[in-house]
């Protein structure tokens, strides 16, 4: 079984070849590079290049994986949740392509996607990571826990009720001067930084002084996740201070933010393992990249597993890992399909 | 040649099939004003049905012609990559025409109409929304073809008076003209202020006819790379146009 699948939910343009063994025979990823100016993705700009590469990122592909369409046996994309105009650039190519050939068709949702990169071989030849496992996603665009049963099935058990994480860290960034997208210039600047300098909503420092993200005793009890306080209390924290000092302390004011964030993952990620009695713990998304988040993963008592970071964040390989597993439409159920812009979870 | 055609610029959904004897199957979804347009869920079956109509499978069609707008960006989006994807799965050719050339072109040979256009000055008028419409102006050139004498763009409708007088411009003379397209339907009122004939309201002349697309798909060259098939935008994102304008201030302020 070969499929071919795409993915355009944001601002990535991808295409990829993979086995039914789970083998990823070609992963190409198109970032657009486009939106920094604009301080975030402009949902028209992205669809415009989605279109202006997509045939290209397909071709190349295919040509990377060394197949013809003659040898694909399933299609494949996202669709959704996502940027709407986004994603049925990527879908209407994804179903002419299927159905001008009359081959099956599977829609996916880009969370199961995440969840998916697990049950890929690793490009080295990592065995896949099997369910059951929880599973956290932390991205620009979704912050989420979820449990994994097996590999079609999974329940979400939190997910962020405002900002995502990845989008915190790239707001804090900018806040800080670092530009957009600034995610990764934090981290480096937070490495020579005290993580305990200032005490803010999420962190452990902030909790242990009684205060409970926001504070609300229902976001308490539950694995829900909040990152806009945390970006509030940044933005007045860095006014009240003169300038002079927040130059001086840009470090501090990095590292203790980072903290925050990654506290508040973890603080979830350890409460989720403790209620389920999982063992297991996979973790996806951009912000899975972050050295200090993984830091602290190693030191849970869990076995955990982060796939190399091409897999964790948006590609297309983890869309025909979901694929497989997920329902696969016969010629011509899947002509009317349309995407869709929240939720997850195909119909 | 067997040339499987499509538009998607206005909210309607239009398919044809051009058959070897130049016969013409086509469909349509013609959404009602509370109804979402199709462009995503009624394409490719509309598709699937003419062909099977036809009698013949996706490997028979030999070249597909899409309606590159100016229209809806996203529907826009929808048709070129369908007709992409659909292009590339077969290795068949691949041509894009002007959604505004199509509605001009079947409009301006509408022999016999009561609405037949004088001397053949046809205007398209295409919703833009937010207000404008994307305007065009052609003439007749022979029986079978217009020429364009005022490529499309984005105005208000009080604001067709430019277009004709560019047209005019171009050696279209004075005589009368017929406005057709959703956008003349729209702002009927303030297009006839300009002394335009405006068909009545649910004249199949207001709709771009994928018949029209194949056929002048038919004459136009097949493109060598599919990812030269883009929308006629005929706007810039708005985020572009926003961000000039705070450099531009930027600019004067220094
Ligand atoms: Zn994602």
């Amino acid at each position: 079984m070969r499929i071919l699948a795409l993915e355009t939910s944001c601002d990535d343009t991808c295409a990829a070849v993979v086995t039914g063994d789970g083998r990823i025979r070609s992963n190409v990823i198109s970032s657009q590079g486009v939106h920094d100016r604009f301080g975030g993705v402009v949902p028209e700009i992205a669809s415009r290049h989605h279109l202006e590469l997509v045939n290209l990122v397909v071709q190349q592909a295919l040509a990377d994986a060394d197949v013809t369409l003659e040898e694909i046996e399933l299609v494949a994309a996202t669709q959704g949740p996502g940027l709407v105009g986004a994603l049925l650039v990527g879908l209407s190519t994804a179903k002419a392509l299927a159905a001008a050939r009359e081959l099956p068709f599977a829609a996916v949702d880009h969370i199961q996607g995440h969840v998916a990169a697990n049950f890929l071989v690793g490009p080295n030849g990592e065995p896949a990571f099997e369910p059951p496992f929880l599973c956290l996603i932390a991205s620009g665009g979704h912050t989420l826990l979820a449990q994994v049963a097996e590999h079609g099935r999974f329940a979400v058990l939190g997910r962020t009720l405002d900002d995502a994480a990845g989008e915190a860290f790239d707001k804090g960034a900018r806040m800080l001067g670092l530009g957009y997208p600034g995610g990764a210039a934090l981290e480096r600047l937070a490495a020579g930084g005290d993580p305990e300098a200032f005490s803010f909503p999420g962190s452990r420092a902030e909790r242990s002084q009684g205060g409970g993200g926001t504070g609300r005793q229902a976001f308490a009890n539950s694995l829900d996740f909040s990152f806009a306080g945390l970006k509030t209390a940044l933005l007045y924290r860095l006014r009240e201070l003169p300038e002079a000092q927040v130059r001086e302390q840009a470090a501090d004011f990095a590292a203790s933010y980072q903290a925050a964030i990654v506290d508040s993952l973890m603080l979830r990620a350890e409460q989720a393992l403790e209620r389920t009695g999982q063992t297991r713990l996979a973790v996806g998304g951009g912000v899975a990249a972050n050295g200090e988040l993984r830091r602290r993963l190693r030191a849970l008592k869990a076995s955990v597993h982060v796939p190399p970071r091409e897999l964790c964040t948006d590609n297309a390989a983890m869309i025909a890992s979901a694929a497989l597993q997920g329902r696969q439409l016969a010629y011509p159920a899947y002509l009317g399909l349309d995407a869709y812009a929240t939720g997850e979870g195909s119909p | 040649m067997i040339v499987l055609g499509f538009d998607t610029a206005t909210r309607a959904t239009a398919v044809a099939l051009m058959l070897d004897d130049r016969e013409v199957l086509r469909a349509r979804d013609d959404p009602g004003p509370a109804e979402h347009p199709g462009h995503a869920t009624r394409l490719l079956a509309m598709a699937d049905e003419l062909l099977a109509t036809a009698g013949i499978g996706w490997r028979g069609v030999e070249r597909v012609a899409v309606g590159l707008g100016p229209g809806t960006f996203t529907g826009l989006r929808v048709g070129v990559a369908t007709a992409r994807g659909i292009a590339q799965s077969l290795a068949i050719e691949l041509v894009g025409v002007s959604s505004s050339l199509a509605l001009a072109t079947a409009a301006a040979r509408a022999p016999g109409e009561r609405d037949a256009p004088d001397e053949g000055r046809v205007l398209a008028v295409i919703d833009a929304r937010r207000g404008e419409v994307f305007a065009a102006a052609y003439r007749a050139s022979g029986r079978r073809s217009v020429s364009e004498l005022a490529t499309p763009r984005a105005i208000a409708p009080d604001q067709l008076g430019s277009v004709i007088a560019l047209a005019q411009e171009q050696g279209a003379g004075t005589g009368a003209w017929l406005a057709v397209g959703d956008g003349a339907v729209r702002y009927r009122p303030q297009l006839e202020a300009f002394g335009v004939t405006i068909p009545d309201d649910f004249s199949r002349l207001h709709l771009v006819d994928a018949g029209t697309v194949c056929e002048l798909g038919m004459r136009e060259r097949p493109v060598t790379a599919y990812e030269q098939i883009l929308p006629d935008y005929r706007r810039r994102p708005d985020a572009e146009l926003a961000l000039e304008s705070v450099a531009g201030r930027g600019a004067v302020a220094r």
